[in-house]
């Protein structure tokens, strides 16, 4: 070991660099109140590492994007946990960010010469919150493309904002190259400008050293400590309590939330993230043309007036006492900035509306990222929902059986309309008047069946008939009244209906209509469209096509699970 | 952090008693084991999922897709007249990607009674296309030459076409395609 050192250092002059970080004087002794920007320098690192490994997984266009975020965040190992670090980590660098300038304005450590420290901080600051707006867009998910709409949008509302809009977004509209361009930002021009800053704040902190408390120089020198290892421990203290929240959070949420994929004609409910939420809040109170004051006037005035602290600070001494006026206005600022987060949080509470919104975005979320584990179709995005069965059945129904079914007013009318096939209305309707073209009117050889008008058979002994049915239908999640069906079928069985003069009721049983037993049943659907013309089903009278050989297996249970599904639809026909 | 505790290089504040610069130096040595074995613990939080998660690959198929046998036509589709060529395709996963029939390569396919026989039109030799011309498969890259049973006729080709299974039922054909290894005398599944 101690020849490997010595070979390093005789070339590297690895000795003397270590020295020159570990023996660092620590005026007055080392303190957990420095740690802040230790701790900010450990999370960009760890960031870093992260944002490289995401960046191995992830495709930025607007295809790919999201199919790849859910790809690395549910299928591949470890995945989800180490995109939640990092996104979870911009939110602990910016409360990290806010301890860092608090304590700085607490201990008067912006004051001379430690003015360029402090401005170059301040540029930092602002660049994690870069970090955070650019990096919300890339999972191409409903809320980042939502929340950024918002951003680019207030940008492009400012005076003279719309080519700076124009040229961030890369077009008028979100696209391919608004990702490129987040992700070339996001990957590469901020970490670099944040590295470069942090270096000029680096090499600058060490020209100066801490901003030991007030205490005589005799003092300060008697209680000196090297960084290493005294303030040192406590940084990695600081970095090891960090990381420990930082990984409890993220495994309490499960990772970071992916919402379902962009999709430009929804109306998205979009929140920022919780840091931006006091701006989102500031927008409500300037409508029109005063807008301009919450997007810029009031932000620009705040940050004027934290670069310029240095220089408005006229105190005689870093005493806090002696710095009150510049100690409450910053302390003015925060409580302004928590109140305008507390009331969004509040009124967002209270916002029914947007609670619901909320529920349905998560259901959205969980099913599209079931359905993009078979994977996402090239055309990317929300293709994923043609994964659906239930998009694909009705894809299949367009295809082989529109041209004579209408399903939800789309189609031909040659056969029975299949929208909501069988539930009561439908049933009721039929025994009415079968030869209405919404059932076997439009047919060429179902015209034997007669109509039941009132006077033969009143509504409430149709609802009977009705409940019989829908008990032949012989099918599990079918609430049936038990006694109304037991009357219908003594009514369709001996009475004066006659009903089992033509339709059998013994499974295999055919008579002149179709066989009754289980009609409208999965099984029964899935049968009808292999082949309608079995004895027991529409016989010699069935016209619609065979599709046992046209369709798979697969197929055809699609579509019978879409038909027999159309009786439990909720709401009105 | 109390008055006494100093963090001085040793020897060098003079006079001072001895048994303190020990205690020093060990509360230095334990301040460095503090530091040493926290820092491992921080980059252990990144570094064990990542090398899981950078692995994925190894233990995972992230290309499938293919497999089996997949549909080329119908019985009728093929005589004895002459060999026909007819393109597969299937289904294939792509990491994040699910593509519907993509074409995924094409076989020469030939009746003799109530077999069918298919081809692969991967030549053995160097992986070029084989066509059918003057009733017999020639690949024209190097001229490999190869008879209606697929044996090599003539030419570099160091074995026969290689053979693909074949399903006939229903009326239906399927074949299962694979590719092999070019250039060895062994046919050899890739």
């Amino acid at each position: 070991m101690k020849a490997l050192v010595d070979w390093l250092d005789e070339r590297a002059g690895v000795r003397a660099l270590w020295a020159n970080i570990a023996n660092e004087e620590v005026p007055g002794g080392a303190r957990p109140r420095y740690v802040f920007g230790s701790v900010l320098v450990f999370l960009f690192m760890q960031q870093v590492v992260l944002g490289i490994l995401l960046a191995s997984y992830y495709s930025p266009s607007a295809t790919d994007a999201w199919a790849s975020t859910a790809y690395l965040n549910d299928q591949v190992t470890a995945g989800w946990f180490l995109r939640g670090l990092h996104h979870h980590g911009s939110s602990v660098m910016v409360v990290v960010t806010v301890l860092h300038f608090l304590q700085t304005v607490i201990a008067g450590a912006y004051r001379r010469p430690r003015e360029l420290n402090w401005v170059s901080g301040l540029g930092m600051g602002g660049l994690v919150l870069a970090f955070a707006l650019t990096g919300y867009l890339l999972p191409w998910d409903q809320k980042g493309y939502w929340a950024t709409q918002v951003a680019t949008g207030i940008m492009g509302s400012v005076p003279g904002g719309e080519p700076l809009r124009l040229l961030v977004q890369g077009g008028t509209e979100y696209g391919n190259l608004t990702l490129t361009r987040f992700y070339t930002l996001h990957v590469f021009v901020l970490p670099l400008g944040l590295a470069g800053l942090l270096a000029v704040h680096l090499s600058l902190f060490r020209k100066h050293g801490v901003t030991p408390p007030e205490l005589p120089p005799v003092e300060l020198e008697k209680r000196m400590q090297r960084f290493f290892p005294s303030q040192l421990l406590w940084d990695v203290a600081a970095m090891a309590a960090t990381a420990a929240v930082l990984v409890v959070l993220t495994l309490k949420t499960h990772g970071a939330e992916l919402y379902a994929p962009a999709q430009p004609a929804s109306n998205f409910v979009a929140r920022p993230e919780w840091y931006f939420l006091f701006l989102f809040q500031l927008l409500k109170y300037f409508e029109g043309p005063l807008q301009i004051i919450a997007t810029v006037i009031l932000p620009g005035a705040v940050a004027t007036f934290l670069v310029l602290l240095p220089w408005l600070d006229r105190a005689a001494s870093r005493k806090a006492g002696e710095r009150l006026p510049i100690i409450a206005a910053v302390g003015l600022l925060m409580s302004g900035v928590a109140t305008l987060t507390a009331l969004a949080l509040i009124e967002d509470g209270k916002n029914e509306k947007y609670q619901k919104g909320l529920v349905a975005a998560h259901q959205e979320a969980e099913r599209s990222r079931e359905l993009a584990k078979v994977g996402v179709l090239p055309a990317g995005g929300d293709a994923v929902f043609l994964n659906d069965p239930q998009v694909q059945a009705r894809m299949l129904f367009k295809e082989h059986c529109s041209s004579c079914h209408t399903l939800d007013g789309v189609g031909g009318s040659e056969a029975p309309s299949l929208t909501r096939y069988k539930n009561r209305e439908w049933l009721t309707s039929l025994v009415r008047d079968p030869r209405d073209v919404r059932f076997f009117g439009g047919t060429k050889t179902h015209k034997d069946m007669e109509a039941y008008p009132p006077s033969e058979l009143p509504d409430d002994k149709l609802r009977a008939v009705v409940e019989y049915l829908t008990s032949l239908i012989g099918e599990e999640g079918t609430a049936v009244d038990a006694a109304l069906a037991a009357q219908g079928k003594q009514l369709g069985e001996g009475g004066d209906l006659n009903c089992s003069d033509c339709h059998e009721v013994k499974p295999g049983e055919s008579g002149d209509g179709p066989n009754l037993a289980g009609h409208g049943s999965r099984a029964w659907v899935q049968r009808v469209i292999r082949d309608s013309s079995a004895p027991d089903l529409f016989g010699k009278s069935a016209s619609m096509p065979k599709f046992g050989k046209k369709l798979s297996d697969p197929e055809i249970q699609q579509l019978a699970d879409l038909i027999a599904a159309q009786r439990h639809r909720k709401g009105d026909g | 952090m109390a008055e006494r505790d100093k963090d001085e290089v040793p020897g060098v504040a003079p006079g001072a008693p001895a048994p303190q610069l020990a205690a020093e130096a060990r509360r230095d040595f334990l301040k460095t084991v503090g530091v040493g074995g926290l820092g491992l613990g921080l980059g252990g939080v990144v570094a064990a999922p990542a090398l899981a998660y950078v692995a994925y690959p190894l233990t995972h198929a992230t290309v499938s897709g293919g497999d089996g046998f997949l549909q080329i036509g119908k019985s009728a589709d093929f005589d004895e007249s002459k060999p026909l060529k007819v393109d597969v395709f299937a289904d294939r996963r792509d990491a994040w990607n699910r593509v519907v029939q993509v074409k995924i390569g094409s076989a020469w396919v030939i009746r003799n009674g109530d077999k069918l026989t298919a081809y692969s039109t991967v030549c053995p030799h160097l992986g070029c296309a084989i066509d059918y011309e003057a009733h017999r498969f020639m690949c024209p890259c190097h001229k490999s030459a190869f008879g209606a049973d697929g044996k090599v006729t003539s030419g570099p080709a160091p074995r026969a076409m290689d053979e693909l299974e074949v399903q006939e039922k229903d009326g239906r054909v399927a074949v299962r395609y694979q590719r092999y290894r070019q250039g060895i005398p062994e046919k050899e599944v890739i």
